[in-house]
């Protein structure tokens, strides 16, 4: 059932760490996911989990020196990513993979007009475009992100966070790439910009049929955007599944029940949240067995010395040793 | 019926700026009773912290009063305030910014004690320390931690411990919990519940969080650029949601609930304009899809349920 799925993007095993002068921070542990065409995937986890520093080594803008790949491979539309050379990775990045940042207060540049950092993605990725076509290309995508084409000679600070967000999606998708990471796109924003963007991320993903990958620490913004979720804990993948699946909340990995229990319903009145015990394993060590057991409920010895595999059972994946013997579920 | 411990009465904070007035809190008027918990909701902008503050007097109110236990303490000066202070605390938003990176947890939380000069022996402020690192949930052994050697639930919890070491009857809770992760955030609240049943705490909840401030207060206020345009216990507000700025609030939230996966979402349009000289109407009117002539009117707040307040034309008669 696997060969016949479109697979634009697949990343096995990949294992990404931070050397620092102290201590080697070990980041993503044996990160596998698989993307297919046109599929919004969800990659949910706190912080530290590994997610961005996953999004970053996809697109190969890892910290130079510090950060470093030491094994795995990301394979993108059958090439493998990681051994591409360098003057090859440059035409993919912007314009066949693009990335939204978490902060837009942050990654536009106050000293360009908000029309000219549209404009710049054309210029490096279409050398052959004319400027006329150009310029038709920035006023088509701001009319499509909500914002006046009037409005393109003006100065990021004169921009809200919602419309500077607005501005950033623009850029990641005037190219019209084929995978957009979208990492936190949605956290600096009040609720109603946040509904407004995801529904605007929405429209733009039909249309262009991009695949996105939105990394978001928010399980309700994976319910309500994506079509299928990863759990990331500790920089691995310890559950993944169509969002229907995962979301029907009765087989999960223990992490993700948990992270289920620990946010208020609105819903459902409980007097009592459930937090998660303890706190996010340190990416300092190693673990020898299953990286979640320190803080498991069921966790036994079996947890504590042994890796769990990636038990399937169609296309929902739990990695626990609990979903051992279970053929579904 | 008990009287309020906090309340105030047409509240204003307006600020200078070379554009004009900027109203930042218009008339508010709220309640709160020992031992429960207001929530303020609304977005960035809104008023909610500029609120907050002005009710700790953190910063001076334009006009209107602000009672703690039935008393004005608007014109309280010196002594008589700092007394007040030792009633009235604070949680800031960012346990990253709110702590001095050069104090070890030991002495951020024996500060207040000493500032508010509540203890002066070093050995009883030590012990007093200790008995507040413990209902907070602070290991004994991180008292000569400093703060970048906690992660943020920890620093969230060494805040309230602040708030904390001189035992006040109110807190105001300004975003405590909205830049922890979600498990962590869940054991915040949970302990911010248990010192309130302990305690008989009374809170004044702010956050954007609906989830967040539904789980947590009796009592929900929304404001609106300064405006409260509607106010309702809990249950109420969530049954019923009057305004269209609270409906459209509520719709928004993304929810872990499959169900509205498909639905047609109604999504406000627009942005929050400036709360620079507004005009009398409704501040909400210029998104509002019910927006009509009317609304150009001041409106005031309308009883539509017991306890339940709105502000909108819609429910004038």
């Amino acid at each position: 059932m696997e060969k016949e799925k479109d697979y634009l993007l697949q990343i096995s095993d990949l294992t990404v760490q931070y050397n620092t002068d102290d201590a080697v921070v070990h980041s993503v542990n044996n990160f596998n996911l698989n993307l297919v065409r046109g599929e919004a995937r969800g990659l949910v986890g706190e912080t530290g989990a590994g997610k961005t520093t996953t999004a970053l080594s996809i697109l190969r803008l890892l910290p130079a020196k510090v950060g470093e790949i030491v094994k795995g491979s990301i394979n993108y539309n059958g090439e493998d990513l990681l051994t591409l050379p360098e003057a090859e990775m440059l035409p993919l990045r912007g314009k066949k993979i693009s990335m939204i940042f978490q902060d837009p207060m942050t990654s536009l540049n106050p000293t360009h007009t908000v029309g000219a950092q549209i404009h710049e993605v054309l210029d490096l990725h279409f050398p052959e475009m004319s400027r006329a076509e150009k310029d038709k290309r920035v006023d088509e995508m701001m009319t499509l992100v909500g914002i006046p084409p009037e409005r393109k000679d003006s100065y990021p600070h004169e921009f809200s966070g919602g419309m500077k967000q607005r501005i950033v999606i623009a850029m990641a998708l005037v190219a019209e790439p084929e995978l957009l990471l979208a990492d936190e796109p949605t956290t600096a924003l009040d609720v109603t910009i946040q509904a407004q963007i995801l529904e605007l991320m929405k429209q733009l993903k039909e249309k262009f049929n991009t695949s996105v990958l939105l990394i978001t620490h928010d399980l309700g913004v994976v319910a309500q955007f994506c079509d299928s979720v990863s759990v990331v804990y500790a920089g691995q993948v310890v559950e993944f599944g169509p969002v229907e699946e995962v979301f029907k909340r009765k087989e999960n990995h223990p992490y993700t029940a948990g992270l289920f229990n620990c946010i208020p319903d609105l819903n459902d009145q409980q007097p009592r949240l459930h937090p998660i015990p303890g706190r996010m394993a340190n990416p300092r060590v190693l673990h020898e067995g299953c990286c979640f057991a320190d803080r498991c409920e069921y966790a036994c010895d079996r947890c504590r010395k042994e890796k769990p595999a990636m038990h399937v059972s169609g296309e929902h994946g739990i990695m626990c040793h609990r979903y051992e013997d279970k053929e579904v579920f | 019926m008990t009287a309020p411990l906090v309340e105030t009465r047409n509240l204003k904070k307006y600020f200078k700026t070379s554009r004009g007035l900027l109203h930042a809190v218009e008339d508010v008027n709220l309640q709160i009773l020992p031992g429960k918990t207001l929530g303020v909701v609304g977005e960035s902008g809104c008023g909610k912290s500029t609120l907050g503050r002005t009710i700790l007097r953190l910063q001076e109110a334009t006009d209107g009063e602000i009672l703690y236990n039935g008393e004005n303490i608007r014109k309280y000066r010196g002594k008589d305030m700092r007394k007040i202070h030792l009633n009235m605390q604070m949680v800031f938003q960012d346990p990253y910014s709110s702590l001095d990176p050069r104090m070890s947890v030991h002495d951020l939380i024996a500060e207040p004690v000493a500032v508010c000069g509540l203890m002066r022996n070093k050995v009883e402020i030590k012990e007093h320390v200790h008995e507040i690192m413990e209902m907070c949930g602070l290991p004994a052994n991180h008292s000569n931690l400093y703060p970048h050697e906690l992660d943020g639930g920890l620093r969230q919890r060494v805040g309230l411990a602040r708030a904390m070491a001189v035992s006040p009857k109110f807190i105001v809770c300004d975003e405590p919990v909205s830049a922890l992760d979600v498990s962590i955030q869940a054991q915040i609240l949970n302990l911010l519940m248990d010192l309130q049943e302990q305690r008989g705490l009374c809170y004044m909840f702010i956050t954007h969080d609906l989830c967040v401030v539904k789980h947590i207060s009796n009592e929900i206020m929304v404001m609106y650029m300064g405006q409260t345009i509607e106010y309702a216990p809990t249950a109420e507000l969530f049954a019923h949601p009057a305004h269209p700025y609270t409906k459209a609030l509520l719709a928004a939230v993304p929810t872990i609930d499959l169900s509205k996966r498909n639905q047609e979402h109604f999504t406000l349009k627009g942005e929050v304009t400036s709360p620079i000289n507004p005009a009398p109407g409704c501040r909400f009117a210029p998104r509002c899809p019910y927006a009509c002539d009317k609304c150009k009117e001041p409106c005031q707040l309308h009883e539509i349920a017991p306890g339940h307040l709105v502000s909108c034309k819609l429910f004038e008669k």
